[in-house]
């Protein structure tokens, strides 16, 4: 982890991070964006220039843990990415104050026409979307768009047919691929957060419920799936930890990995959370469901099942001699 | 202390020169993904161990007055991953190496100290560890062997069972009581005591993968001196846990990346064999591999944070039971993919892959004992609820 040049560490702007967001939460959603970026969040990684704090991506990602972690319904990660990455471009500094909502389609390319698997795209004035070998800025403002409800009805899934959205900016090869790879640590950071949410739902709820005069948690078999949570959160947790590091030569590490098992953890945490709290978990009671459908939305637009076959495939490529 | 080098300082220092060495100096037929292997003699595997102890590769943490080197917990882990990262024989003196040094080194007299640690070191001495019993697998606190003072020193009497290395050791790391089961916790007392005392008695059990690597030790009236005890009376209990904690923890911390080599070793086999290459273009087992190697990772995210932990002064307490529940697990399970791949291989495969047929069968049938060994995964779910999550008993 790295201190920012007045000594701050991740982890104690994390602290002031999650306030902010509680606190943003308390007002309306128009507010929100406002809010989140007074407290500095959306432009923790922009440069001075662009009106951010000029932080490293360690400072982002327990901001995203917390987002997911308090279920923000805002594009958290992305905003940040983006204020960050364009930096140098007209297109940052609105991004860094909050003044424009941007997201990123994580799979699709511009010539595919329908995109989609962006969060929160339906807010978005500006999206960004593969084309060629890097990617471009687009305004899609005018953008057809189709929403699929079925797996989170008050926040769904949107597609938009980019064919016809001005280019805004454009990104390259390496700076695209940068991106990618910084997205999928907070993504994977964000799921972790929900799972974390999840966890200490099921750990509170099991230990206060009496069933046969003894809490839930007082069971053997309660006691070792909250257990194994709490193993698999670890795990991904430190995933995470280590995908931030360089690696001995000095090069960032694959963060694909970490977001594999987050995303398999962070699902196996909260189902397992909703079943723990039994019936009520499978009501809109209890708001472990949100948490499920965004963490599932984010594995949908990562490549589903797809991430460990990719995972796979790299790792026996790298074996070749 | 080992003369052989200078030995350098930094830690990514330290591990680029534990990588030029241990690939120059290990033998060909010590690496088990090597056409030349062979299995180690036990004094094959005295001198490299002993050879890697000169070259400043052993000991890293422990003291200089004790053969040590004096250095950190960072050092320590830049060179296990480097002996992880090569395919190389298990330590014939983990146990002295890992857990009665350690625990010498907290609870020893300064002439135990002196006596022991060198000696475990320069790899004159193995270790033993007994602990378990018929009655007292996972449950210490059941354990029966008891020690009564008897003249000068101690009369000991009892059974251990699954103790690794027995039939080798020089000593033993035995843990008594002083009273009766019924004292659970209370009155246990440990011994350093040696393997060649009359009244021991060793029996080796074979084991699943046809080896006789651990065995049944039995105590009848062995005579030992007070100077044999390992801390005060009734220190042994709250010993026994730190040596336990420790081993969950810091012990083989090359695992991780060891487990990255094995994982590699696969993947070569069967790209040096056109029947075993077309598996790795299956997407069944390309989500396996890409399941391992996260997997991979998050044990080594949790070795290094473990490490820093440590660093920061903060105390190792129950977090090794996630480090050894997810190794063990994922290992297992590693192991069982390992093995239904290399069943494929024919007397008409790879030589690779028929070197890889015989280290993962063997690595598959070794791989039961691990959820089993250093406590069960049952036990390490039960200390996560407990001292982790503390969760209500009642």
């Amino acid at each position: 982890m790295s201190h920012s040049e007045d000594g701050l560490r991740p982890e104690e702007f994390s602290e002031a991070a999650e306030a902010a967001i509680q606190d943003a939460l308390s007002r309306a959603a128009e507010d929100l964006p406002g809010t989140l970026a007074a407290a500095g969040l959306l432009g923790v990684c922009a440069t001075q220039a662009d009106g951010g704090l000029g932080l490293d991506l360690d400072f982002a990602v327990p901001l995203a843990q917390a987002s997911g972690r308090l279920r923000l319904r805002f594009a958290l990660a992305e905003q940040m990415l983006l204020a960050r990455h364009l930096a140098g471009t007209a297109f940052a500094a609105p991004l860094a104050q909050g003044q424009t909502l941007a997201t990123i389609a994580w799979q699709g390319q511009r010539d595919d026409g329908w995109v989609g698997h962006a969060r929160r795209a339906q807010d978005a004035r500006w999206l960004l979307v593969r084309h060629v070998q890097g990617a471009v800025l687009l305004d899609v403002l005018n953008a057809p768009q189709k929403t699929e409800t079925t797996l989170d009805p008050e926040n769904p899934q949107t597609w938009l047919d980019v064919r016809q959205c001005p280019v805004l900016a454009e990104l390259g090869a390496d700076a695209t691929a940068a991106l990618w790879r910084e997205g999928a640590v907070l993504m994977a950071a964000t799921a972790h957060g929900a799972a974390d949410a999840a966890l200490t739902a099921a750990a509170t709820h099991t230990a206060t419920r009496v069933q046969f005069d003894r809490p839930l948690s007082a069971r053997q078999a309660v006691r070792h799936w909250l257990s194994r949570m709490k193993l698999y959160h670890e795990a991904g947790g430190a995933a995470i930890a280590r995908a931030l590091e360089r690696n001995e030569w000095g090069s960032p590490r694959e963060p694909l990995p970490a977001l594999m098992l987050n995303l398999q953890y962070a699902t196996f945490i909260i189902e397992k959370a909703i079943h723990l709290h039994g019936g009520m978990g499978f009501t809109w009671e209890v708001p472990l469901h949100h948490a499920l459908r965004e963490v599932r939305k984010i594995d949908a637009a990562w490549g589903g099942g797809g991430l460990p076959q990719s995972v796979g495939q790299r790792f026996i490529q790298t074996c070749k001699g | 202390m080992p003369t052989e080098t200078n030995l350098p300082a930094g830690r990514e220092n330290y591990r680029s020169y534990a990588r030029t060495w241990l690939s120059a100096h290990l033998p060909q037929h010590m690496r088990a993904d090597s056409l030349d292997y062979r299995s180690p003699t036990l004094e094959e595997s005295r001198q490299w161990e002993a050879a890697m102890y000169k070259a400043g590769l052993a000991g890293m943490t422990w003291p200089t007055a004790y053969g040590g080197h004096g250095l950190s917990l960072r050092e320590h882990l830049a060179v296990n991953k480097e002996i992880g990262a090569l395919s190389m024989p298990e330590s014939v003196s983990s146990i002295g190496k890992e857990l009665a040094g350690p625990i010498i080194m907290t609870v020893g007299t300064e002439a135990q100290k002196q006596a022991f640690l060198p000696a475990i070191l320069n790899m004159e001495n193995y270790w033993c560890q007994g602990f378990s019993e018929p009655d007292a697998g996972s449950d210490l606190a059941r354990l029966r062997t008891r020690a009564v003072p008897q003249g000068d020193g101690w009369c000991i009497n009892g059974q251990k069972i699954w103790t690794s290395g027995a039939a080798k050791a020089h000593y033993c790391l035995l843990l008594t009581r002083t009273g009766t089961v019924a004292d659970k916790h209370r009155g246990m007392l440990m011994f350093a005591v040696p393997m060649n005392t009359p009244g021991i008695r060793v029996v080796p059990i074979k084991s699943i993968d046809g080896k006789e690597s651990f065995a049944e030790v039995f105590f009848d009236n062995v005579l030992v001196p007070d100077e044999a005890r390992l801390g005060a009376p009734d220190e042994g209990w709250s010993a026994a846990v730190r040596v336990l904690s420790i081993e969950r923890a810091t012990n083989r911390m090359y695992r991780a990346w060891r487990f990255e080599s094995e994982l590699g070793f696969l993947v070569r086999a069967c790209q040096s064999d056109a029947q075993l290459a077309h598996l790795l273009d299956d997407g069944h087992y390309q989500r396996r591999i890409g399941q391992v190697v996260g997997e991979i990772d998050g044990l080594k995210g949790l070795v290094e944070r473990t490490v820093s932990q440590l660093m920061q002064g903060d105390e190792i307490g129950a977090r090794g039971s996630l480090t050894k529940l997810y190794w063990s697990e994922c290992h297992q399970a590693f192991a069982g993919l390992a093995q239904s791949i290399v069943s494929q291989v024919t007397p008409a495969s790879s030589p690779l892959a028929q070197r890889a047929q015989q280290a993962f069968t063997q690595a598959y049938l070794f791989s039961r004992a691990e959820t089993i060994y250093a406590g069960t995964s049952e036990v390490q779910l039960d200390l996560i609820a407990q001292r982790i999550l503390r969760l209500p008993r009642e």
